[in-house]
């Protein structure tokens, strides 16, 4: 997964860099993002949970000496908050004492994850005005989906088998929280920069859940999930920043088109993931199916509001636009070679 | 007996790097820290990994104490909560290390987790670039520690290495590492 995961993000980054709006500067732009996807890689092929910490710091620590509007103190936190969380868990889980103190691992793992992309209950400070390189976007819709796979794959390692359970409940109960969370959020809030940050936040919650089922259908889905987000998402709110700026929402059939896209909708590829995830949901527990469904009809709102937000697209946005939703109907329709890929 | 006292000295010197708002204190706690982590290092086997931190940690603890007006900046006024959080992690610390558990890297044990916890929560509560700096250089020699406590795992240097190069380098690097326009609009959105 994790392979192909660095793909996608390095395609989105020669997407964002090839089809940047002018006033963008380039090169600092491929600069940090080549920085980012460097750690990536390191992340991707560390053979250990503690060489990923220590990778995921000097990215913290890189990310927080940017120039911004938040100082360095404010930005560090979330991300040292995170590894401190995993790094403790990881501890509990090497020493031989009580079977409490392994469920506490397990706690402090899921928990270091999520403050490490930024998920309630540990959601990253946002300021709309601040650029996306130096804001918490990067943790959420870059690092985040590589990261998420790796920190799991390594912590089915040292986890005791008779802990899967538990950490799968952990992983469920976050994403519903994210989910709901993050539907009602990015409906709701005035701020339209800020409502996409929430609907990043229920596109993860919906792949802890695929995470937490722990089946072949869920693990699908949250790689679908991941890549929509990574392909799809992430580029589409970096072309929608210049009409967020406007303050000029439109009506126009291309603003019909990004919402379908964000919404999950049939052809694109959220609809594929949410089909394989209400299948694996029903197949584990199916009230929680008709949760997932739920949340996933409340959808609806947040996205029209998200793709009317994006404004009329021109010159090389609107050709980015077009590849981001041509992609996305192909995953959606053919995302079989795909899973078979990533096994 | 040594394991001991090098996790107290540990645990002395993150106290100091939690009480301390000016670069004397700093880089003594830093460097303390970094005389625990490697003698612990030593004591199990990794002499590369006891020479790279000592290298890394005393060199942020030397640059830690060139940089800045010279103060000690030991207890302000309103840090008796911080005097308490030291204490009782230490408490804590030890009660999970010594009492809590069986394994046999107790002393290790205890100075992870009493720098780990600390350092993160003066992260967490601070203010002040240079403050956040000499804490992150005491996490990372703590987290390329860390993989030692794994028995049935062999480690190998590496974690040291980077842990101790991470130490260096967040306190050498200058304040801001890629300056240039980072406002909205002109560096991808």
């Amino acid at each position: 997964m994790a392979a192909e995961l660095l793909l996608a993000a390095a395609a989105t980054l020669s997407l964002a860099v090839v089809l940047a709006p002018p006033m963008v500067r380039r090169a600092s732009l491929l600069t940090r993002g080549l920085v980012g996807l460097a750690g990536m890689g390191a992340i991707a092929i560390a053979p250990s949970l503690d060489l990923i910490l220590l990778i995921l710091l000097v990215l913290a620590v890189l990310q927080a000496g940017l120039v911004s509007h938040r100082d360095f103190a404010a930005r560090v936190r979330a991300p040292v908050l995170a590894i401190a969380l995993v790094a403790l868990g990881l501890a509990f889980e090497r020493i031989e004492g009580p079977a409490v103190l392994l469920r506490f691992g397990a706690v402090g793992i899921v928990a270091g994850l999520v403050a490490a992309i930024g998920l309630l209950p540990y959601l990253h400070e946002f300021d709309p005005e601040e650029s996306t390189i130096a804001s918490p976007i990067p943790w959420i819709a870059f690092v985040g989906p590589l990261l998420a796979v790796s920190v799991l794959a390594r912590a089915k390692q040292v986890l005791p088998a008779d802990a899967g359970d538990a950490f799968g409940s952990m992983l469920i109960g976050l994403g519903l929280l994210n989910v709901l969370w993050g539907t009602v959020a990015a409906w709701r809030t005035e701020n339209d920069a800020a409502a996409w940050r929430y609907s990043f936040l229920s596109d993860w919650g919906l792949v802890l859940c695929g995470f937490g089922l722990a089946i072949a259908d869920g693990q699908g889905a949250a790689l679908l999930l991941l890549l929509s987000i990574v392909l799809g998402r992430l580029p589409l709110y970096l072309w929608s920043r210049q009409a967020l700026r406007d303050k000029a929402p439109t009506d126009r059939p291309i603003n019909l088109l990004v919402a379908a896209a964000l919404a999950g909708s049939a052809p694109f590829a959220g609809f594929a993931a949410r089909v394989m995830l209400l299948r694996g949901a029903t197949q584990i527990y199916w009230p929680l199916a008709v949760v997932l469904a739920a949340a996933m009809l409340l959808w609806l709102p947040a996205s029209l509001r998200l793709g009317r937000s994006m404004g009329v697209p021109r010159g090389r946005q609107a050709i980015g636009v077009a590849i981001v939703l041509a992609v996305s109907v192909f995953l959606g329709l053919y995302p079989q070679p795909l899973l078979a890929l990533a096994g | 007996m040594i394991e001991l006292a090098a996790a107290l000295l540990a645990w002395l010197g993150a106290a100091l790097v939690a009480l301390a708002d000016a670069r004397r204190g700093l880089a003594l706690g830093l460097a303390l820290v970094t005389i625990g982590f490697a003698v612990l290092a030593w004591a199990t086997g990794q002499p590369v990994g006891a020479i790279a931190l000592t290298l890394g940690g005393m060199t942020g603890a030397f640059q830690c104490w060139t940089a800045g007006p010279a103060k000690w900046g030991l207890m302000p006024p309103g840090s008796t909560a911080r005097l308490v959080l030291c204490i009782a992690a230490g408490l804590l610390s030890l009660w999970i290390s010594a009492s809590v558990t069986t394994t046999r890297g107790a002393p290790l044990l205890f100075a992870v987790l009493v720098v780990l916890g600390l350092m993160a929560a003066r992260v967490l509560t601070g203010r002040d670039a240079a403050v956040d700096r000499a804490a992150i250089a005491c996490f990372a020699l703590a987290l390329g520690s860390s993989p030692a406590l794994a028995s049935s795992i062999p480690t190998g240097p590496v974690p040291y290495i980077i842990g101790a190069l991470i130490a260096a380098a967040v306190i050498v690097a200058p304040a801001t590492l890629l300056q240039g326009a980072a406002r909205s609009g002109k560096d991808g959105g």
